[in-house]
């Protein structure tokens, strides 16, 4: 059985009735929407038109909100609703960057996720939902999609529907008749300044340049609602001190196994920046929570399929990992080292690398679904954890090999790192979305910040890192090697800022 | 979607009743005392809550549609709207203002008791008052009045009155000569083009059934009846139908347009008399029907008196009279494409007997003679034969039904100047814009004893507001304002009690609309006292199940009406008396009851059916249908009743004796019954003078407009030729509505404000590029009185040369006053000696602390452009209708203006309202009559009073 929805824009009037039913059965806070009527306006006068659409929940079915909900607040129910329950809901925002319909908000009341359930409370009362009911003209009709029987089903097997969104292969479940493409495609009809009478909010403002439009029609979004960019600078950051952790404790066991040792670095200063790096990670997750204090529910409700659990449990293990090493080297158990060494190789790169599996499932966000992203994330963490490695180095007095492994993890980790942006935003892109992004990052409103701010610094302090590894073992090489390390972490922080943002800015409705 | 099944369809119909599969729409009226629902908001686990779903009508717009309140059995709050399955016109469906009503229910900032002024009037300072003290100072105030025969001081000045009948009855029992209505600043334009052909002054077309749909208003988005009409043009549509809209910007209802024509302002009428020139020169016109209803003899009589009376003759009259009316013609006045024009003649011609035409507002309106727009788009009906056919335009009168309680009080013999002044014999409502002129004037008395703007805010709404606040606060000229308003207002703050209303749920109304081909008679209830009584729960008015104090307006017309006349002695008092219980007041189910049982044929029977008495029916279902598929009702044989007694006249009017102490019906004359045809049949025909379709109307050509008297094209005020776009002078169309907006009203519903919340100057993309501005800029807009800025929005959606604003925004409060957060900003406002009014915001909307936690919420900050003030009253000379279209000049803003900036001298407004009076033919017109009888009027006097001679004798 799957619940769906058809829409017949044919006949829709565009009066914002099945918004404010919707708002009113289900109390829904003021700014935010489980469904809403979207304008857009073509052509050039005498010739102009005017299309609406009505954007909500799709109820995919392989929803990606649920796959990436960490508690298992967002559930598919038999009848194919896809519902929430905001009891278990910890406010982590995931399913909106999973859902690529901009169908999910936090619900200002209850700080958790809420989005269109199909009235599943009326549903199970065998009442249709607010929006069907209130509707003038009848064009939003609701039932079972797997029913060949249902009027819903012969209305879409006997009529030329489209899905938004179709490429992304959630399965969805809101079926439109005679929609205008330009209605459907976030991107074929950017806003102006104004919208007919409303305001377009500060980031569709701001991404309205972004978008290509289309020169022939013309089209010019007109009214919609606002979907602000559910992640910023904690995310930013976390990404930083992972990368920092992670690649400290894989190269301080890199070192312990290749015999380099890295003397106090490696048995003090490595854990201790793992365990920071976990800690601070955890901490800024816990803190970009809506509901901060359910945090635990990501362990007392998990959803395994969810890379948000599945990353905590990397965070916990790897901060027990590093715990563990500092034990390991107070109470100089070699065996333990040995183990905890090579077991620092997998565990770094999976603490460095989960975010490229989190980010895979999140479907909305095309410029994050590379598939080498995991190994690029892998690299940064080289290059920041070597590069943090190097600072510390300064202090403890290493030798030529030890300056020379770290020089050549920081050297490689860089370039690779530089590499991994050339293959990323130089090369063709799987979908419009992703491309658009990938140019407001390399040519567009973030060309400064990711030019200036994270591929020129990271190119220098390669080149110094190069230059320290050539060099022979000297004060001025390890200074080098310090200062190309310190360079390095603030141009990662300028490269996640705009890969986490233009990742986000891409209108999904 | 599948079918609807109409489960009671046995018992009692319910079109809007629907089941498919398992889900259905509404819970079946059996469970509708105790209805279980599961709480949304803590799904998926179950919190039932049982409520009484009790029926009401929405008071938001006037189409009345249906609303079920939730009513939870717990605290007796009301949960919810949805529709009224057992609603004929809605259908159980309503547009986003139906459940957007719990806002206003909800509102924090709404006016919960009795206020008085503090201080000088206008000053913003109010206390509470009890009702008691409030009551006998206005009905102390009334009394007197009556009483010393300045039965011309009270006016009820009423916005949309969502109610039938009523508060007619409570003025005509008062004596008092004050019904005002704000007409004239809406419908007053279209309803005098139908008011010449028919003497109904609506049209009601049956757009399911029809093959075209020709409108000039925007009936998917707005207006009236816009959900009931919404639906059934949909249908119509879906059904293969052609859909043609004139309107001067792209609205919702024109992006479904087959056929989008965007004329200049005031030009529909060449258009329209363009295509009847084509039907007329194709014969692609219903000669049978035009030979047997259209007054063709009269015609020729006035126009060709030397023709011989035959109806070829006539046809060919008629068609060289029309030729001048060529598509070259039209195309060149409208300034549109020749192509489009004949692209409509095709369509229309193409309709046959299924033509379903509307105007209501719009270019009516909008423009100088707009009432002939009005009339010649009712002329292809008549030329096509599509009146009151399936498909087509019936008159409104078929399709609306007024129940009249059965003690009516005797029709008072005043006539008050200031609502019907004899420069406007022909005025099809009350002419409400020039109050504040007529009173500076000295019109009467020159003054008003008690002045009621009930759910009202003429301040705001009117042009030249800032005259209006000039009388509002010179208690010379308004003894009392007392202010009937659920929520605060520009108005409001101006007068002297403010008196809290009920919203739809609030107060008991009925209401009846012309919907479809149907009529229907819908009850607005206070649904938390139906709950009460219905779980045993004592009270004594609404104010007990009403927030705070507030009551509804029926038991405060009463109980006033009591206070007017405490001892019965001036014969007021026992139109409100209990039968039952002489000598205590009628309660609000003795006088529903008493209706329901006497004036509403067939509901006693159905309510019977049922096991219920038929006020148990209605507070049960909250709609009865009267009528259904009405068609041709101009057919109609008489009746012998009707034909006791009626003798036929010159012209084949049936009339019976009448005397000058008669009343007139609502519309009609007295005594007329209907009209005798050539062959013989005697049938009810229409509501003109001459019980015909009157192609040439006596009426406009006796009373001093003979060049008027059939369809034809006036010139507006802002046609292209007075329009210098070489000087940046554009016309201004400043009366269109948004969906989700219904005047000031809505004001109180957050979940509208938050859909429509700027107010953008809609500027073609050409014209705008040509004056260097863009999306955003600033612009000064100047009328003939003033000037205000606003924000441009540079659009494809509006033609050149046009410039659009849309109505409902530029709400302000000025500091201290209360207000309403949610829309209004805060102003600054100053007068000069000298007449020079300046508004200016000082602060826009922003968050508030309330009960409400979505107050601080708010995300917009945009109160809008008060632009009304700066418009001078421009009424038509014929119709009254104030021509909304401004010829505005436009330039970028100067350095020292802001945005919302309102400038006006009201000394020009003067002279303004001086010359369109000049351009009047006062009355009276023939017999000394102040206005024909068979106009519609709310509360007609007796036929003496029309008669100057009469009134003077009587004074």
């Amino acid at each position: 059985m799957q619940y769906g929805f058809a829409i017949d824009q044919r006949t829709c009037i565009g009066c914002h009735a099945c918004t404010v039913a919707c708002k009113t059965e289900n109390d829904v806070p003021l700014g935010q929407f489980r469904t809403w009527v979207k304008y857009v306006d073509s052509g050039e006068f005498p010739d102009t038109t005017r299309s609406f659409g009505v954007m909500r929940c799709n109820h995919c079915t392989d929803a990606p909100c649920v796959q990436i909900c960490p508690t298992q607040a967002l559930f598919k129910r038999e009848d194919g609703i896809v519902d929430f329950d905001n009891s278990r809901c910890i406010g982590c925002k995931s399913c909106m960057q999973a859902c690529p319909y901009d169908a999910i908000y936090i619900d200002a009341e209850s700080q958790t996720a809420a989005k269109c359930n199909l009235c599943a409370h009326r549903v199970d009362n065998d009442l249709e939902p607010a929006c069907v009911v209130v509707c003038p003209t009848h064009s939003i009709w609701v039932g079972d999609l797997d029913d060949p029987t249902s009027g819903i089903a012969k209305l879409v097997r006997t009529e030329e529907t489209a899905v938004r969104a179709p490429e992304q292969n959630t399965g969805p479940n809101v079926f439109y008749l005679g929609a205008d493409q330009a209605v459907l495609d976030p991107l074929a009809a950017p806003v102006d300044d104004t919208y007919i009478w409303a305001k377009p909010d500060a980031q569709r403002l701001e991404t309205a340049g972004d978008l290509p439009g289309s020169p022939r029609t013309k089209a010019r979004t007109t009214l919609n609602t606002a979907h602000p960019r559910p992640w910023g600078w904690k995310v930013v950051t976390y990404l930083w001190t992972k990368g920092v952790g992670a690649g400290a404790l894989m190269l301080a066991g890199l070192a312990y196994l290749l015999g380099i040792g890295l003397g106090g670095v490696g048995d003090w200063v490595a854990p201790v920046l793992a365990l920071f790096g976990a800690a601070t990670t955890g901490g800024l997750l816990v803190w970009d929570l809506k509901r901060p204090e359910r945090f635990l529910y990501i362990f007392l409700k998990s959803n395994f399929r969810s890379w948000l659990v599945l990353g905590a449990y990397v965070l916990t293990l790897f901060s027990g990992g590093a715990v563990l090493w500092l034990l390991a080297a107070g109470f100089d158990i070699a065996w333990l080292m040995t183990f905890l060494a090579w077991a620092a190789l997998p565990a770094g790169a999976m603490m460095a690398g989960y975010t490229a599996f989190l980010f895979g499932q999140a479907e909305g966000r095309d410029l994050w679904q590379s598939p080498v992203l995991f190994w690029h994330l892998v690299a940064q963490a080289v290059m920041v954890g070597s590069g943090a490695l190097a600072v510390a180095g300064a202090f403890a007095g290493w030798s030529e090999d030890e300056w020379r492994f770290v020089a050549a993890a920081f050297v490689l980790g860089t370039v690779v790192h530089l590499l991994m942006l050339a293959v990323e935003y130089g090369g063709k892109h799987a979908s419009r979305q992703a491309a658009t992004a990938a140019h407001v990052i390399t040519g567009g409103r973030y060309a400064r910040t990711f030019w200036l701010g994270a591929v020129l610094p990271a190119g220098v302090a390669a080149v110094l890192g190069a230059v320290a590894w050539g060099a022979p073992a000297s004060g001025t090489a390890a200074g080098l090697l310090v200062v190309a390390g310190l360079i390095a972490q603030p141009a990662l922080l300028a490269y996640e800022s705009v890969f986490v943002r233009a990742g986000q800015d891409m209108p999904l409705s | 979607m599948t079918a609807e099944t109409g489960r009671e369809a046995a018992q009692v119909p319910m079109p809007g009743a629907r089941s498919h599969e398992r889900l259905r729409n509404f819970p079946p009226p059996e469970d509708w005392d105790a209805h279980v629902e599961y709480d949304a908001r803590s799904h998926p686990r179950k919190v039932p809550h049982t409520y009484s779903l009790i029926p009401t009508i929405c008071f938001n717009c006037e189409s009345s549609c249906g609303l079920l309140a939730y009513v939870d059995h717990d605290d007796l709050s009301v949960k919810k709207f949805e529709g009224n399955p057992a609603h004929p016109g809605s259908r159980g469906r309503n547009c986003a203002k139906g459940p957007a009503t719990i806002n206003q229910v909800h509102d924090p900032e709404r006016i919960l008791y009795p206020m008085r002024r503090v201080g000088e009037r206008g000053s913003g300072k109010f206390e509470r008052v009890s009702w008691d003290e409030a009551l006998e100072d206005i009905g102390g105030r009334i009394r007197r009045a009556i009483v010393e025969d300045r039965r011309d001081e009270v006016m009820y000045h009423v916005g949309r009155p969502g109610e039938d009948g009523f508060v007619e009855r409570v003025l005509q029992a008062w004596g008092v000569d004050g019904h005002n209505s704000h007409t004239n600043v809406c419908s007053a334009g279209g309803r005098s083009g139908y008011t010449h052909w028919m003497g109904y002054d609506r049209p009601s077309p049956d757009y399911a059934n029809a093959k075209v749909v020709l409108l000039l208003s925007s009936h998917l988005e707005t207006g009236h009846y816009f959900n009931p009409h919404a639906q059934r043009i949909m249908e119509a549509k879906a059904g293969g139908a052609k859909l043609v809209v004139l309107d001067l910007r792209l609205s919702n209802t024109a992006s479904h347009a087959d056929l989008w024509v965007s004329p200049w302002p005031g030009s529909e009428a060449a258009i329209f008399l363009a295509v009847a020139s084509y039907l007329l020169r194709t014969r692609k016109v219903d000669a049978a029907f035009m030979r047997r209803w259209v007054n063709w003899d009269v015609y020729l009589e006035r126009l060709h008196p030397d023709a011989p009376k035959d109806f070829e003759v006539f046809l060919e009259r008629l068609t060289e009279d029309y030729a001048q009316f060529t598509f070259e013609y039209a195309a060149a006045e409208a300034h549109v494409p020749i192509e489009q024009v004949e692209r409509l003649a095709h369509i229309v011609a193409d309709a046959g007997t299924r033509l379903a035409t509307h105007t209501w507002r719009s270019a009516s309106a909008g423009n100088l003679g707009g009432w002939q727009i009005a009339r010649s788009l009712f002329f292809l009906n008549v030329l096509t034969g599509s009146v009151g056919t399936v498909g087509g335009t019936h008159p409104n009168g078929w399709d609306k039904f007024i129940p009249h309680f059965p003690e009516m009080p005797e029709p008072n013999d005043t006539w008050s100047e200031k609502l019907w002044p004899i420069e406007y014999p022909l005025t099809t409502n009350e002419m409400s814009i020039l109050l504040p002129h007529l009173l500076k004037d000295g019109r009467g008395s020159g003054r008003l004893e008690v002045y009621f703007s009930r759910v009202y805010n003429p301040l705001w709404v009117n042009p030249d507001g800032f005259t209006w606040i000039d009388v509002l606060k010179d208690e010379s000229k308004i003894g009392l304002h007392v202010a009937l308003t659920p929520t605060w207002s520009e108005s409001a703050t101006f007068a002297d009690y403010v008196l809290p209303m009920g919203h739809a749920s609030e107060r008991h109304d009925t209401m009846s609309f012309e919907t479809h081909t149907s009529k229907w008679i819908a009850f607005r209830q206070p649904v938390q006292r139906v709950a009460m009584e219905k779980r045993g729960i004592p009270y004594q008015d609404t104010r007990d199940a009403n927030p705070g104090e507030v009551w509804e307006e029926n038991e405060f017309w009463f109980d006033l009406s009591w206070r007017i006349d405490p001892d019965g002695s001036l014969g007021i008092r026992q139109y409100f008396e209990s039968k039952d219980r002489p000598g205590e007041k009628m309660t609000q189910d003795e006088y529903y009851n008493r209706l329901f049982q006497t004036s509403v044929p067939g509901l006693p029977e159905a309510a019977a059916a049922q096991g219920m008495t038929p006020l148990q029916y209605m507070r049960k279902y909250g709609v009865f249908e009267v009528a259904k598929e009405v068609y041709r009702l101009d057919e109609r044989p008489l009746t012998d009743a009707e034909l006791e007694g009626a003798v036929a006249d010159e012209k084949g009017v049936l009339r019976k004796p009448v005397t000058l102490d008669s009343q007139p019906p609502l519309v009609g004359e007295a005594g007329a019954v209907g009209v005798v045809h050539e062959d013989g049949t005697r049938t009810a025909g229409w509501l003109s003078p001459s019980r015909k379709l009157e192609l040439y109307s006596t009426t406009l050509a006796d009373w001093g407009w003979p060049e008027h008297a059939t369809p034809g094209y006036i010139e507006s005020h802002v046609s292209a030729r007075r329009i210098d776009r070489g000087n940046d002078e554009f016309v201004l169309m400043p009366n269109f509505r948004l969906p989700t907006l219904i005047h000031t009203r809505s004001g109180n519903a957050k979940f509208l404000n938050e859909i429509a919340n700027t107010h953008p100057l809609w500027f073609n993309r050409a014209d705008a590029a040509k004056l260097g501005v863009n999306t955003g800029d600033l612009v000064r807009v100047t009328t003939e009185i003033g000037r205000f800025v606003v924000r441009v929005w540079a659009t494809e959606a509006i033609r050149p040369g046009v410039v659009g604003l849309s109505h409902h925004m530029g709400r302000w409060t000025q500091d201290g006053h209360p207000g309403s957060r949610w829309v209004m900003g805060k102003v600054d406002l100053n007068r000069s000696e000298d007449g020079i009014w300046r508004l200016r915001y000082i602060d826009g909307i922003k968050p508030f602390k309330s009960e409400d936690p979505d107050s601080e919420r708010i995300y917009w900050d945009d109160p809008g452009v008060h632009q009304n003030l700066t418009f001078p009253v421009q009424p038509d000379p014929v119709s009254g209708m104030h021509c909304w279209h401004q010829k505005v000049r436009i330039e970028k803003a100067h350095a020292e203006d802001r945005y919302g900036d309102v400038e006006v001298d009201v000394n020009k407004s003067r002279e303004v309202y001086r010359r369109w009076l000049a351009m009047t033919r006062p009355g009276p017109g023939p017999d000394g009559q102040r206005r024909p009888e068979f106009m519609m009027r709310h509360v007609t006097p007796k036929r003496s009073a029309y008669r100057v001679a009469m009134v003077e004798g009587n004074a």
